[in-house]
């Protein structure tokens, strides 16, 4: 089965179907997935900026972690399975979209630095959380993570365009 | 009185014919009207759930709010003006377009809130009774999703 192939088998499973046909279903899955990437991304980004050193230098990185994080999180669980409903109805026009790959390529970029920063940077925080100007790497990573969250929004919007 | 002759006049100014004209203008300036959403919403959550006792609990609600200050304003700078350039290339279509009158009067509503009520209550010589901070977190968040909301009604309708 290649993979246009399944996209097709998904677009015609009853949910995908009936996400397509229905009045509302679609447009309120829709706006609650753009309410939640405004929620996660937008919360997430307060994070960003403290780990970039451009806000809440008093604050310890820790304390704006600890009180962002559940809230990003949640926004972003309800946007993903909200995605992944919305991609369900529509497989096979999002399977041709460049803008559509675009988008889980940044998504992808944005997860790799998310996992790099745990893996290195968050094991040596002790050291460096209360510095109001945080060391490079963590700086790269606050940079890096607003830039790609812009890029899965714009590619995401752009999308539809083409659809 | 009837706003349909601003409307059209908007329609037929050299900006909405320059956005109709191109195929990127208008993607573009929406995409950057989302990012700028994406901001504004971002700081009124995070200010939003302090007040009801949720976040960044280290750090008075008035001085939270001062630091998200700057994000706030100029977020909704950009919104209000790629927001009129996207309304002006499709006026006369927003006159007919129910969601957007909806959109148009909860966005007044949620920015007299935001500059007038809110900083009556969030303040930094003091903090906020439990009432007042909760009603006033409950309101702002309903009022800005709404406008997200009805924004994106207005594409479907």
């Amino acid at each position: 089965m290649t993979i246009l192939e399944m996209c097709q088998w998904l677009q015609d499973t009853s949910i995908g179907t009936q996400i397509r046909e229905s009045v509302w279903t679609f447009p309120i899955l829709e706006g609650t997935h753009l309410l939640m990437i405004a929620i996660s991304v937008g919360t997430l980004l307060t994070m960003d900026l403290r780990l970039a050193g451009l806000l809440f230098k008093r604050q310890k990185v820790s304390e704006v972690t600890k009180a962002v994080m559940p809230i990003s999180l949640f926004g972003f669980t309800v946007m993903f399975i909200t995605g992944v409903f919305l991609f369900l109805s529509q497989a096979v026009k999002a399977y041709g979209s460049i803008y559509f790959k675009l988008k889980l390529f940044f998504l992808l970029l944005a997860g790799i630095n998310a996992l790099v920063f745990e893996l290195t940077m968050r094991r040596t925080i002790h050291s460096w959380d209360a510095d109001p100007v945080p060391p490079f790497r963590a700086r790269l990573a606050g940079i890096s993570g607003m830039i790609l969250w812009a890029g899965v929004i714009a590619a995401g919007r752009t999308m539809a365009y083409n659809f | 009185m009837d706003l349909l002759p601003f409307f059209k006049w908007c329609d037929q100014t050299a900006l909405a014919n320059s956005v109709r004209d191109s195929r990127f203008i208008f993607p573009i300036v929406e995409s950057i009207h989302i990012l700028a959403l994406t901001v504004l919403v971002g700081s009124v959550v995070v200010v939003s759930l302090r007040l009801l006792g949720i976040g960044l609990k280290t750090m008075p609600v008035g001085e939270l709010s001062k630091t998200l200050a700057g994000l706030r304003n100029a977020s909704l700078a950009v919104i209000l003006t790629t927001g009129f350039v996207l309304f002006a290339s499709e006026a006369v279509k927003c006159y007919e377009n129910p969601p957007f009158w909806i959109k148009m009067k909860l966005l007044f509503t949620a920015i007299l809130f935001q500059y007038l009520v809110f900083p009556l209550v969030v303040r930094t010589d003091r903090e906020p009774g439990r009432l007042a901070a909760t009603a006033t977190a409950v309101v702002s968040l309903g009022l800005w999703f709404g406008v997200g909301m009805a924004g994106r009604a207005i594409g479907f309708y």
